[in-house]
């Protein structure tokens, strides 16, 4: 069963996350996607790399891809990818502001040699605006769009720290590309017409955080102003960084009763999460644990009265205290057999064991012509007509430049002149 | 120009974050998108309310969609789903697992009124395996997948504390979601063909951990198999939460403290500052920014080893070399420096006061809405944008039992039939009956 973007083809010139994973979401939904690396290769080949060249992050976020490199500050490389162009239905390129007119892999001249091109860029502040000529990556913008200020994590020396958890901005650029893509292939199968596409990680950000950055005067009166001045007044002042992330964290109206059934504990071997979105839930949370006097979900408490937060308090210790006294697995049969909602908190180093990964086949093994067998998260997914996912590993560097210039019809010496010149080809001694 | 969903009509029986938002992106890109609720209404319009059943969260995830109220538990409301079944394109739902076979809303019944639906199911743990009656929320897949655990932040009792700063599980399974859709109409338009996609929270939450997850032994057997064999011996001795933390700490502090010197935050003199950079040039434009001589960082020359012995000690050195220089001056005149320089930094930014901000209003990210109860309003619209078929937020989230008449009407029903649907409480609001 092929998979949807079966047939579509994908030149990508990309490097680290934002780029890179968009590719891979095409490549699982079936597109053959080739990434175009320059002759040093992208940057993400050396982070952390255990083989020359090849690293884990390379690795996982390139998976499904053919290699080809060409060098882009030639005019005669140019000339090469020019001459791609036409055979590609969509082109991907996370390059800094400016660098792809610079280069020629820019939409208007990429558009004149394929005109019904999709074309996407991802960049960090977009094409307009007093930021757009800086350049962006995921800690920047994350702390750029109040993703970090959010995640409230201070550090030693009172510096603010970044998610550490993953890229998020970078991601949801990339997925946002993707989405795109299969929208304006939708589009041109319906109509014809190509198009070019942009999405930034400043706007990933802030759609991340949508309902922390919107402006709803109603609400806002009541719980984001005293928030936003209270914040201004305590810049007037002189306060800290890690003051003001203490500030926030301890702003009125935060809903307490809602947030101790919906917030982690320590268990003796490890750590639980509690879920509770409805007052169901939380019942059935307080019948896994034993928990009989807690009226925060009767009709008739009132959760900003003066007692609220005393009582919240109360039944937070009663919580974390119950929690303590036992193991994950002992809690974890507890909270199941009352339908709570509830989770062990997983490493992710350890996650691709897990049977509930396996049992889904969230990460298939994949072969690597150098470094072997590797389990990945496999496709974003599942569909029922049209199958997902790859079995195709990242591409070494330089590793089919040959066979694609072939198939687009360079003959073998145009290939071998283009290796001569240096036009093509990974530089010597990478 | 008309979005590139133009014409294209979705129904969804969602609630909360990850199936509302994949119904927001459908409808920045055109299509005509239906929400069905309950007369109790999605449980997102009580959280934070402040005009009854209308709340911040619901009216960001919900604008640009009208509102029905039907009783899905009742024969003649799913009656209802069945009739305008066959006039829609995709439908969406985000119940727990089961919950849609109950209520005859499942695919198999679905496409018997219209083989050529796409039908969107996404669900916390996916649909097969030992978790997938499980409940869920985002915070139970931050937890599950490792996102929280990997966000390293412990609260004052040594418990975890979860990400705040967004609900990263929810968001990813809605744009999966929203690509999928995308990708199944267009194999629609190839083949004639409709079909089923599954997405789940998990899923979405392995996905934004890609390489901290994988496994590859060349590699892991360096880097990866030490933190596992730490793990073991703090669980062997009895270890809780905190120092599992510390064991998976130590040995990536020690691979990737000299990144992270260039890539993570510092307080100034009076607020704080992000790095980016990622390659050897950033870290230079840095240095030179800071007025850091040759030799007062080593970490970047070839032959830095940060497995050796004292290595950590030389980036402790270094980190406080660089925490000394930026407290010495303030955000605004630092940002000034290292962007002559070229140099990838930010200040650190509260989210709240993002609208204000001069390049997100350049870029048009926020839009002003009309919300039919509550007046204007102002939020972050389409996540991206396309030349040919333009996005566009297509309007406020709709009050609830807003546009029953409205859609009904509009697909066949008798103002007669209307009325007796209503009075059966098949459709609307209990209070009117």
């Amino acid at each position: 069963m092929p998979g949807p973007l079966d047939g579509i083809k994908v030149l990508e010139l990309t490097q680290i996350i934002a780029g890179p994973y968009c590719g891979i979401a095409l490549a699982d939904l079936g597109a053959e996607v080739v990434k175009l690396e320059s002759p040093v290769g992208d940057a993400s080949r050396k982070i952390g790399q255990f083989a020359p060249g090849e690293s884990k992050a390379f690795h996982g976020l390139n998976r499904g891809k053919r290699g080809l490199v060409i060098d882009l500050a030639q005019a005669e490389g140019r000339k090469v990818a020019h001459r791609l162009i036409p055979h590609f239905d969509v082109f991907v390129t996370n390059v800094r502001p400016g660098v792809a007119e610079r280069i020629g892999m820019d939409y208007e001249t990429l558009q004149t040699l394929r005109p019904d091109l999709i074309y996407f860029d991802v960049t960090g502040f977009g094409h307009r605006g007093p930021s757009a000529h800086r350049a962006g990556s995921d800690a920047m913008v994350q702390a750029y769009s109040g993703l970090v200020a959010g995640d409230l994590k201070v550090g030693p020396r009172g510096a603010p720290e970044q998610i550490t958890a993953t890229a998020p901005s970078d991601y949801i650029a990339a997925l946002g590309g993707a989405m795109g893509v299969c929208a304006a292939l939708y589009h041109r199968e319906r109509t014809g017409e190509g198009q070019r596409i942009s999405s930034t990680l400043l706007g990933a950000g802030l759609t991340l955080q949508t309902p922390w950055a919107a402006d709803v005067p109603v609400s806002d009166s009541i719980l984001i102003e005293p928030l936003r001045q209270m914040m201004s007044e305590m810049r007037e002042a002189g306060a800290t960084y890690a003051e003001m992330i203490e500030a926030r964290r301890n702003r009125p109206n935060q809903g307490k009763a809602f947030r101790i059934y919906y917030s982690g504990y320590p268990v003796k071997d490890g750590a639980i999460i509690l879920g509770a979105l409805t007052p169901q839930n939380r019942e059935q949370i307080r019948s896994a644990l034993g928990i009989i006097d807690d009226p925060s979900d009767s009709s008739e408490f009132n959760a900003i009265g003066p007692e609220a937060d005393a009582i919240a308090n109360r039944v937070e210790e009663q919580i974390r205290s119950k929690l303590a006294s036992g193991t994950m697995a002992e809690w974890m049969t507890r909270l199941d057999a009352a339908g709570a909602p509830a989770s062990p908190v997983h490493w992710l180093e350890e996650i691709a064991d897990d049977p509930q990964v396996v049992a889904m086949g969230l990460m298939p093994t994949i072969e690597h012509p150098l470094t072997g067998p590797e389990r990945h998260v496999g496709p974003l997914v599942q569909m029922s007509r049209t199958e997902t996912g790859t079995s195709r590993s990242s591409p070494p560097l330089d590793a089919e430049t040959d066979d694609v210039l072939r198939e687009h019809g360079f003959t073998e010496q145009q290939v071998a002149e283009l290796r001569q010149s240096g036009a093509i080809g990974a530089s010597a001694g990478d | 120009m008309a979005g590139a969903l133009d014409g294209i009509k979705v129904l969804e029986v969602t609630q909360i974050i990850a199936g509302p938002m994949c119904g927001v992106m459908l409808s920045d890109l055109g299509a005509d998108v239906i929400k069905i609720e309950s007369a109790a209404g999605d449980g997102m319009r009580l959280l934070g309310q402040v005009v009854p059943g209308e709340s911040k969260g619901f009216h960001v995830f919900n604008r640009g969609k009208r509102g029905m109220v039907i009783n899905l538990q009742a024969a003649d409301g799913q009656e209802v789903i069945q009739r305008l079944i066959r006039e829609m394109d995709v439908f969406l739902i985000n119940a727990r697992p089961g919950v849609p076979e109950r209520l005859g809303i499942d695919y198999e019944s679905l496409r018997e009124h219209n083989p050529t639906l796409i039908y969107l199911e996404n669900t916390a743990y996916g649909p097969t395996g030992p978790s997938a009656h499980r409940a869920g929320a985002d915070i139970i897949a931050q937890a599950y997948s490792g996102l929280m655990a990997g966000d390293e932040k412990v609260d004052e009792h040594g418990g975890p504390d979860l990400i705040t700063a967004t609900t990263p599980a929810d968001f990813v399974a809605a744009f999966t979601s929203t690509i999928a859709v995308c990708a199944a109409l267009f194999h629609r338009e190839r083949t004639g063909e409709g079909q089923k996609i599954d997405t789940s929270l998990l899923a979405g939450a392995m996905v934004l951990q890609n390489a901290f997850t994988s496994r590859m032994p060349v590699s892991d057997a360096v880097l990866l198999e030490p933190i596992l064999d730490g793990l073991a011996a703090v669980r062997e001795r009895g270890g809780g939460y905190r120092e599992l933390l510390a064991a998976r700490g130590g040995l990536r502090a020690l691979v990737g403290g000299a990144f992270f010197l260039y890539y993570g935050g510092y307080q100034t003199s009076d607020g704080a500052i992000m790095l980016g950079c990622v390659t050897p040039p950033n870290r230079q434009q840095v240095r030179d920014a800071l007025g850091l001589e040759p030799g007062d960082d080593p970490t970047d020359d070839g032959e830095f080893n940060a497995l050796a012995d004292g290595s950590a000690e030389i980036v402790a050195r270094v980190r406080a070399l660089i925490s000394e220089r930026f407290a010495s001056d303030t955000t605004e005149s630092w940002i000034a420096r290292l962007d002559a320089a070229g140099a990838p930094a930010s200040q650190v930014n509260i989210p709240e006061e993002m609208i204000d901000d001069a390049q997100v209003q350049a870029l048009g990210i926020m839009v002003d809405l009309d919300h039919r109860l509550t007046g204007p309003e102002t939020m972050v619209g389409p996540p991206f944008s396309m030349s040919a078929t333009p996005l566009a937020a297509q309007g406020a989230s709709p009050p609830l039992d807003g546009d029953t008449d409205e859609v009904l009407v509009e697909y066949g029903y008798s103002v007669e039939e209307i009325a007796v649907l209503r009075s059966s409480g098949a459709v609307g609001l209990p209070g009117e009956r």
